[in-house]
């Protein structure tokens, strides 16, 4: 297939018929929550969009990301969007290895120069010049500083991408930091989750193809109509919660109910994320259908706040040290209060009052 | 770290561990002063007996009473009561009292929870208005009365505004509810929150007085 | 009987209540100390007070005002001036200043103001004037707080300040320096007793070497209803008990106590447990009197130290125990009584049932006011209030509760076990015109005795 197909084009010679199309095209502005007419306007535009180039980087990541992007095989939606696209690089994918594959990333970036997309998933690591995470002698950040320099967008994909994820945790030996950190001066979106949910990938580059444009984000750089409610907010469980019924242990009569999942840590309440509209694996599940509570993957830091197994409500603290010293300092303090009192007291006991005189 | 981290984390270690400094700084400071024994002969050997009538009948008013205190006790004990299901009632609480204590107990739905908060909120807002309009409250009421009002309000309107989603982001409002939470318990041990400690005491000496004296506590 | 104080505070003796004569001017500050002085030995007092019990009442009031509700003063004016616990304002202040755990925080940061004189001499209408240490207060408060015994408290620290009300200094300095507030010196009461004792034929011990009961008195007795002492001696005699009085501690009130000098106090309650124990006494009789009782009965033993080797008795127990045990008998009474219980001996004593039983064993219908027993109006008389002209107009008005109250309950007689209560009736009968009359419990026992 070449690079100067339009997408329409290129879809008609791989034999996916317009009704497929359409359907794609549906389901995605539905994901997208684009009013039911807005499917033509995407089909036409899409049809006509000229096949961009997208560089995928990859740096202190498990993969995962890549893993849920491309799970299942042709003609998901998944395959299909990544066939609309002309991916010059993506060293998880790409046949080309060594120099070449760098070569080919030069080239695409050259060819492309202000124009292309670029997708990063893994956090960069900034700790000793970078030094921890090199590929063909260059670091990370020198790759991504360059890159993001002819992007036309980032889409950091990815809680690692988006926020530093698990290489960011406490300690964060190697300086891990998130790709917005790097890259001030392009749009970026964040895609978070670990791993985010596939159609929320496609989903956003769907809507870059159509527009032009990326979606409106939030606080946080995440597109807000998937990141605009919390897990809770539309968990199927959610009437349990409104009723105190609650699991205790994953094998109890409240588990096997499917009762909310709040006290065996459910971060439902604090997520932002689409999992509980859009499912994975095809609109199957997601964790909590599966009797897993959240473990708030979406959010920044998710890894750092306290057991998954420890309630929201409950706090997050190291020991019982400061609270020990802090009962003793008061403890401390109340003796020694009283202590002055009394010696006062006693100072003024041995005193002579003075003699009242008549009036 | 964001607010909640915050709140969820150092500042419920130290608004715990400055609730228990205080409690115990004010606690011992009062307890260790000195004491006279009282050498009168006791009518009836009812000290003990006297102490738990007293911490116990305390509670509500004698009858004789009743027809000039109903009105500002029904405030009262419809928002301790409100407090107290709203405190002791929800789920979320419930485990954060056993991930501190190690003791838990069953939750309410959250319909009655809610429904109290609403109502305690109200009769707070009621005790404020006494408060403001009664000429002998108008003439004891202090900064300590005003201020422990505000710090007993504050985690129920937050706490409602959270539930609601009402006023910002959720995890923002959790936080602020959190943190107003906090701001209660540092202040519980230096005002007069501590009222809900030392009621015991002074209940119970007089009942001690007054149960040595066979006479009705 | 003809020192300074005599010129200077002459008795009222033939007014309807017994006290000092109206003062043409009146001298509420004691002493010539400077007002720096004055602050600084009430300070000094009330630092002293404050021991673990005052601590946590004074840190406990969640300013609920419902002591208000209780206090006749407040409930009869409903001027918040007199919400009980705002009485104790002085004494607050310089416990969280001087003694409360935070006390370095107040003076640091001067949390709470130092005490001024204009304040306390402002405090002293409060402390004295509108607080007859009736104990109602206390029963009401949800947090159990005795304001009644702080308000005790207080009162030292105003005596050490020289900052008493005139009249209350008057009687409490007679009664430390005479043996008697009321003029009712050993002299006196001997003459009154000789007089007595022929003008009603009974006899009446006088300083027997030993004895089994001693018999204290109130010098409202001796000098205002002297029928007291022959009704005392008539049940003693008829009961066959070997008692006496003795010249060397006879006083059982206690302007010491009232006024607010602890020492005084001491020396006043000293002489009657001394005058017990030298004559080896198995029982001290106390008279009716309110306050006497609150003062021997429970404060006796702390004054001397240690247990009272003696059993100690107000005058209604001792009858309602010897009516109980039949070896008193009294004639049946056909009449209807209302009953008034004196603070210090019903809600503050302990003792509410022992009158009721004497009543009983009378067969006279008892018609309880409402609120009765542990709950009773005070008559606004105790506490000293009765001796000070200044609280008249007060007294008078929270005095009106009782009469409604008396009235209401259709009683044909009225009585009480208080001789103080009583002189209060009869200046409140005096002042309204009022149609009841109060008698004394023991007097009326004495009048019904089968021989
Ligand atoms: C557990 C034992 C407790 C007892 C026996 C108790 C008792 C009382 C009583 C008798 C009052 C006065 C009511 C009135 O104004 O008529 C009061 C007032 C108050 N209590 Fe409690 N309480 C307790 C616990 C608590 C707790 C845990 C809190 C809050 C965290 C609390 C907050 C308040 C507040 C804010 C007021 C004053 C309201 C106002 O008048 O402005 N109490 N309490
Ligand atoms: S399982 Fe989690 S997300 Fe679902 S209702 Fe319970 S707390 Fe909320
Ligand atoms: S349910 Fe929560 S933890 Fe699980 S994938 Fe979704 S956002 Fe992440
Ligand atoms: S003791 Fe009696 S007079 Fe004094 S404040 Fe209390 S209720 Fe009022
Ligand atoms: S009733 Fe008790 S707690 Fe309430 S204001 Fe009076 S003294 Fe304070």
């Amino acid at each position: 297939m070449s690079k100067d197909d339009s997408l329409g084009e290129s879809l008609r010679k791989q034999g996916i018929s317009r009704r497929a199309f359409m359907k794609f095209c549906a389901a995605t502005a539905s994901v997208l929550a684009l009013p039911p007419g807005m499917a033509t306007v995407m089909a036409a535009a899409l049809s006509r969009a000229r096949r961009p180039s997208v560089i995928y980087l990859s740096y202190q990541e498990c993969t995962g990301c890549g893993e849920s992007l491309t799970r299942s095989f042709s003609p998901t939606l998944e395959s299909l969007i990544f066939n609309a696209m002309s991916l010059d690089y993506y060293e998880t994918l790409q046949a080309a290895a060594g120099t070449a594959a760098e070569a080919a990333r030069k080239t695409a970036m050259k060819e492309n120069w202000g124009k292309y997309l670029l997708v990063v998933d893994g956090a960069v690591p900034v700790g000793n010049d970078g030094v921890y995470c090199t590929i063909a002698g260059e670091s990370a950040v020198d790759i991504l500083t360059e890159a993001a320099k002819g992007a036309a967008a980032v889409v950091s994909v990815g809680t690692c991408a988006a926020f530093g994820g698990i290489p960011h945790a406490n300690p964060n030996p190697t300086g891990a930091v998130a790709v917005s950190q790097i890259v001030r001066d392009k749009p970026v979106v964040n895609v978070s989750g670990c791993p985010p949910v596939p159609e929320v990938i496609t989903g956003v580059l769907a809507h870059y193809l159509t527009f032009g444009s990326i979606p409106e984000l939030d606080h946080l750089g995440r597109p807000k109509v998937f990141f605009g409610e919390t897990i809770h907010d539309r968990c199927y469980r959610r009437p349990f919660y409104d009723q105190g019924k609650f699991a205790k242990t994953f094998d109890d009569e409240g588990a096997r109910n499917g009762w909310c999942l709040y006290e065996l840590g459910c971060k439902g309440p604090v997520t932002y994320n689409a999992c509980a509209t859009v499912k994975w694996n095809q609109g199957t599940s997601y964790p909590i259908e599966s009797g897993h509570g959240c473990l708030g993957c979406s959010e920044p830091d998710f890894w750092d706040k306290g057991s998954f197994y420890q309630a929201l409500s409950t706090g997050t603290w190291s020991g019982a040290t400061v609270l020990g010293v802090a009962a003793v300092a008061g403890a401390a303090i109340g003796v020694g209060a009283a202590v002055v009192s009394r010696r006062r007291q006693a100072h003024l006991d041995n005193e002579k009052q003075p003699k009242e005189k008549q009036p | 770290m964001n607010l909640l981290d915050f709140a969820r984390g150092p500042a419920l270690e130290w608004s715990f561990a400055i609730f228990l400094f205080g409690v115990l700084w004010r606690l011992l400071g009062i307890l260790l002063l000195r004491r006279v024994h009282d050498y009168s002969e006791p009518r009836a050997h009812r000290a003990a007996l006297g102490a738990l009538q007293a911490i116990v009948r305390r509670t509500w008013p004698r009858k004789e009473f009743r027809a000039r205190t109903t009105y500002g006790l029904a405030i009262s004990y419809v928002f301790h009561v409100g407090l107290a299901i709203v405190v002791f009632g929800f789920v979320p609480h419930i485990l954060l009292i056993r991930s501190l204590l190690g003791v838990s107990w069953p939750g309410l739905p959250g319909a009655v929870i809610y429904f109290s908060a609403v109502v305690t909120l109200a009769a707070l807002v009621m005790a404020l208005i006494r408060r403001l309009t009664h000429p002998v409250l108008k003439l004891l009421s202090n900064f300590d009365d005003y201020f422990s009002w505000a710090v007993t309000i504050a985690p129920l309107v937050t706490g409602l505004l959270a539930v609601a989603h009402y006023g910002g982001r959720y995890e923002n409002l959790l936080a602020v509810h959190i943190l107003s939470v906090e701001l209660l318990f540092i202040w519980f041990p230096f005002g007069k929150l501590m009222h809900a400690v030392l009621f015991v005491l002074a209940r119970g000496q007089t009942g001690v007085v007054y149960g040595r004296r066979g006479a009705s506590t | 009987m003809s020192s300074d104080i005599d010129t200077l505070h002459p008795l009222d003796i033939e007014g309807t209540r017994l006290t000092v004569k109206k003062p043409a001017l009146r001298y509420d500050r004691q002493g010539d100390m400077s007002d720096d002085r004055r602050v600084e030995a009430a300070m000094r007092a009330f630092v002293r007070e404050f021991g673990a019990t005052s601590a946590a009442y004074l840190e406990s009031c969640i300013h609920c005002g419902m002591c208000a509700e209780a206090c006749h003063y407040y409930v009869q004016t409903n001027d918040p001036r007199y919400t009980p616990v705002r009485k104790l304002e002085p004494f607050k202040q310089a416990y969280k200043r001087e003694s409360g755990p935070f006390a370095f925080f107040y003076r640091m940061f001067n949390l709470k103001p130092r005490v001024t004189v204009d304040e306390l001499q402002q405090w002293q209408e409060l402390i004295y004037d509108s607080c007859t240490m009736c104990g109602r207060c206390t029963l009401i408060c949800p947090m159990g707080i005795d304001i009644a015994h702080l308000v005790g408290q207080a009162r030292h620290g105003m005596f050490q300040a020289g900052l008493v009300p005139h009249e209350l200094w008057a009687v409490a300095e007679r009664a430390e320096r005479e043996g008697s507030p009321l003029g009712a010196t050993p002299k006196v009461f001997k003459d009154r007793i000789d007089w007595l004792s022929d003008e009603h034929g009974v006899e009446i011990s006088v300083d027997r070497e030993v004895a089994d009961v001693l018999v204290s008195m109130s010098s409202v007795e001796i000098m205002k209803y002297p029928l007291a002492i022959v009704a005392t001696a008539r049940v003693l005699n008829a009961l066959g008990e070997k008692w006496t009085i003795r010249l060397d501690g006879y006083e059982a009130t206690n302007f010491g106590m009232l006024s607010g000098n602890a020492q005084w106090q001491k020396d006043l309650s000293m002489k009657i447990i001394n005058a017990a124990i030298k004559c080896k006494a198995k029982l001290l009789l106390l008279p009716e009197c309110g306050h006497a009782y609150g003062a021997m009965r429970w404060d006796g033993a702390n004054m001397y130290g240690k247990p009272l080797p003696f059993e100690v008795l107000h005058v209604s127990e001792y009858l309602a125990r010897n009516l109980g045990n039949g070896r008193l008998k009294v004639k049946n009474l056909p009449k209807s009584v209302t009953f008034h219980d004196p603070c210090q001996i019903a809600r503050r004593g302990g003792a509410t049932q022992a009158p009721r039983q004497v009543l009983g064993k009378l067969g006279v219908e008892l018609r309880e006011m409402s609120p009765s027993g542990d709950v009773n109006w005070c008559c606004g008389g105790g506490g000293g209030v009765v001796t000070i002209h200044r609280a008249d107009d007060l007294r008078y008005k929270v005095f009106q509760i009782k009469m409604k109250q008396v009235d209401e309950s259709g009683a044909e007689m009225l009585v009480m076990s208080c001789s103080n209560c009583r002189l209060t009736f009869d200046d409140g009968q005096a002042h309204f015109k009022w149609d009841k009359t109060a008698h004394s419990l023991l007097e009326l026992v004495a009048d019904n005795l089968v021989q």
